[in-house]
């Protein structure tokens, strides 16, 4: 038996890429990834519309636009890098590639806040709706909160376990919500819009230019759930195909649906209303405002009952999202090993899906008191959302230049040659967009400022005590290990 | 003697499946770990970090059957694709960097010109080993 051992110089060890450790399995289609991405940016609808409706008043439908915009140019640079890096981690994995590990992490750890947020914001939003079945669901904050916290709890532990909704189940969702959604649209087209009452309205209503900022930064709360789309790349088949053509359906849409929706809502009732009464379930204040009975009551359980199932996909979307994501950080040694630590008998990550889903229950306790509670998460989530598109964006123009080489199956229109590669002009503009509207949120949210510098700070702090108890620079992959030093 | 910490290399043969199964049976008494590796060697030609795609796939393929064998066992396991120039020391490495307390191999039975071989990687890991070594031959 040898006493000491030494390697040889220059040999070293490699350890490759495993799709499998993560027990994906590339199994899932356009229409799988598109109702889930769908379930997340769809629900959004739900609240967003209400919040926007908050600050942007009259302005709401152009907010909403404005943000669609910004929605775009997002979703072309998350399919170029999906494309090109059909991996877990979305943005996080963008720039780990595009710049380092450092940046990988500030990506990742705001879409872990994001995540949060997400899972919290929808599971708040749930109870509302219920609220058509039993009032005190919406009207008691104590009732609503409780259950929200009810439903948290329920997910992480059926996520501990790791019962997973069938992609049928996601499917059968989007399908029955987008139909639900379109027929709304149609209904109130036919019976509420009213373009000089929706102008008047629109007009008379108009917020000052920092509202209608802080409008369309709140509006671009609305479309984050596309980083769902990007996480599934590893369990996609032919993702370099397959995610950019359901990111494409997705824009296309959710911009007509979103669209639809603002213009009726503001033509069934003035933002005042909206943003009070409504403020927490404005598709169910369509339903109710639809003049015909028969119409309006077949809606309104209906769409209490969607809104429900389709928020609560998201909350259960969320948690998946934020265990996968730590998952992935964990085994690229940017947070520690114990996150990503996969339960011995139901195999899934429990450690951060329980962790985590503390986090939410947390967020959630203020509802107890503060009905701006909503509000503060709504600019919450765009705060760390806002953060992982801009790496997203940054990450796609720095691969351009660091790795000219990489297969890129998808590749955004409009490229302008600087300094001899070609940029998009999508990744440009998303990045100055996102970046204003993030200073915006953090200038005028102080809870969202606070918070969300608070969280990254407390982030930032985990990873420089990890890495340097794990002896490793702050910003080198450490894809490579290098041997150990024999000992004495 | 305490098993807590087994390193199992595996290469795809029929006695990995009974190297997997006897480090079972040896760690469950300490409630120890296993690791099973799996050593893609890459020619010198190639760069180390070399995608070599068939031989990704082969690996885990090996690796996801040893997982089977261990469930059966009722004893969770971590797996690992390692590449490097030779398996020998990759073994080792993994082996120093691990603190294994035991490795255990499966070998075949192998002729090389009319003489029983070990092939070079076994004696190799029984030279360098700073473990016992566990042999079983199939």
């Amino acid at each position: 038996m040898a006493q000491e051992w030494r390697p040889k110089p220059g040999d070293r060890i490699f350890r490759p890429r495993r799709t499998k450790r993560f027990r994906l399995r590339r199994v899932l289609g356009i229409s799988a990834i598109f109702s889930a991405g769908y379930g997340n940016v769809g629900s959004s609808i739900y609240y967003a519309l209400g919040i926007v409706a908050l600050v942007a008043v009259g302005a709401t439908p152009v907010a909403l636009g404005a943000a669609g915009l910004l929605f775009i140019f997002t979703a072309l640079s998350y399919a170029e890098g999906t494309a090109s890096l059909p991996e877990a981690g979305g943005s996080a994995s963008f720039a780990r590639h595009g710049f380092n590990d450092l940046a990988g992490f500030i990506a990742g750890w705001a879409l872990m806040l994001s995540y949060i947020v997400t899972i919290s914001i929808s599971a708040f939003t749930i109870s509302p709706y219920l609220g058509f079945f039993w009032e005190p669901f919406k009207t008691s904050p104590i009732i609503g909160t409780i259950t929200s916290m009810a439903i948290v709890f329920f997910l992480m532990v059926i996520n501990v376990i790791g019962i997973r909704e069938s992609s049928l189940v996601n499917v059968g969702a989007a399908i029955l919500d987008i139909a639900t959604q379109v027929a709304l649209v149609i209904i109130g087209f036919i019976l509420l819009f009213n373009p000089p009452v929706l102008i008047s309205r629109m007009l008379d209503n108009w917020p000052d230019t920092s509202n209608l900022i802080l409008g369309i930064a709140l509006a671009s709360i609305a479309y984050t759930g596309i980083e769902t789309m990007s996480q599934m790349a590893e369990e996609t088949k032919h993702p370099e195909e397959r995610v950019p053509r359901a990111l494409v359906m997705m824009i296309i849409t959710v911009l007509v649906i979103f669209a639809g929706i603002s213009l009726v809502s503001l033509s069934a009732m003035s933002p005042q209303e909206l943003s009070s009464e409504w403020a927490r379930d404005p598709v169910a204040g369509i339903a109710t405002h639809i003049p015909i009975a028969l119409i309006s009551n077949t809606l309104k359980p209906l769409i209490a009952i969607l809104a429900a199932t389709i928020l609560l996909i998201a909350t259960n979307a969320g948690l998946i999202g934020i265990s996968r994501l730590a998952y992935s950080l964990g085994s690229h040694k940017m947070i520690p090993p114990a996150l990503s630590r996969l339960n011995s008998r139901f195999k899934t990550p429990h450690v951060a899906i329980i962790l985590f889903s503390m986090v939410a229950l947390v967020v959630l306790i203020p509802g107890f008191f503060d009905a701006s509670v909503f509000e503060n998460m709504g600019a919450l989530y765009a705060v760390g959302s806002l953060i992982a598109f801009m790496f997203a964006h940054a990450s796609i123009i720095s691969l351009r230049y660091k790795k000219p080489d990489l297969p890129r199956p998808f590749k955004p229109p409009f490229n302008v040659t600087i300094r001899g590669r070609e940029v998009p002009v999508s990744a440009m503009l998303g990045l100055a967009a996102t970046t204003v509207v993030w200073a915006i949120i953090l200038i005028t949210q102080p809870y969202s400022r606070w918070a969300g510098l608070g969280w990254m700070a407390g982030g930032l702090v985990i990873y420089y005590l990890y890495r340097r108890s794990q002896h490793l620079p702050l910003t080198r992959l450490p894809e490579e290990r290098r041997w150990p030093r024999a000992k004495n | 003697m305490e098993f807590k910490k087994i390193l199992v290399p595996v290469g795809g043969t029929e006695a990995d499946e009974e190297a997997m199964r006897l480090a079972c049976r040896l760690v469950k008494k300490d409630k120890g770990k296993i690791w099973a590796v799996y050593v893609i060697t890459i020619k010198r030609s190639l760069p180390l970090d070399a995608e070599i795609e068939i031989d990704i796939r082969k690996a885990e393929a090996i690796l996801d059957h040893m997982e089977t064998v261990a469930d059966e066992e009722d004893q969770e396991i971590e797996t690992d694709v390692l590449q490097a120039r030779e398996a020998g020391p990759a073994i080792i490495d993994e082996v120093v960097d691990r603190q294994v307390d035991v490795i255990v191999m499966g070998i075949k039975h192998k002729v090389h010109l009319g003489q029983f071989s070990l092939g070079s990687v076994v004696p190799y890991v029984l030279k360098n080993a700073p473990c016992p070594v566990i042999l079983y031959q199939r």
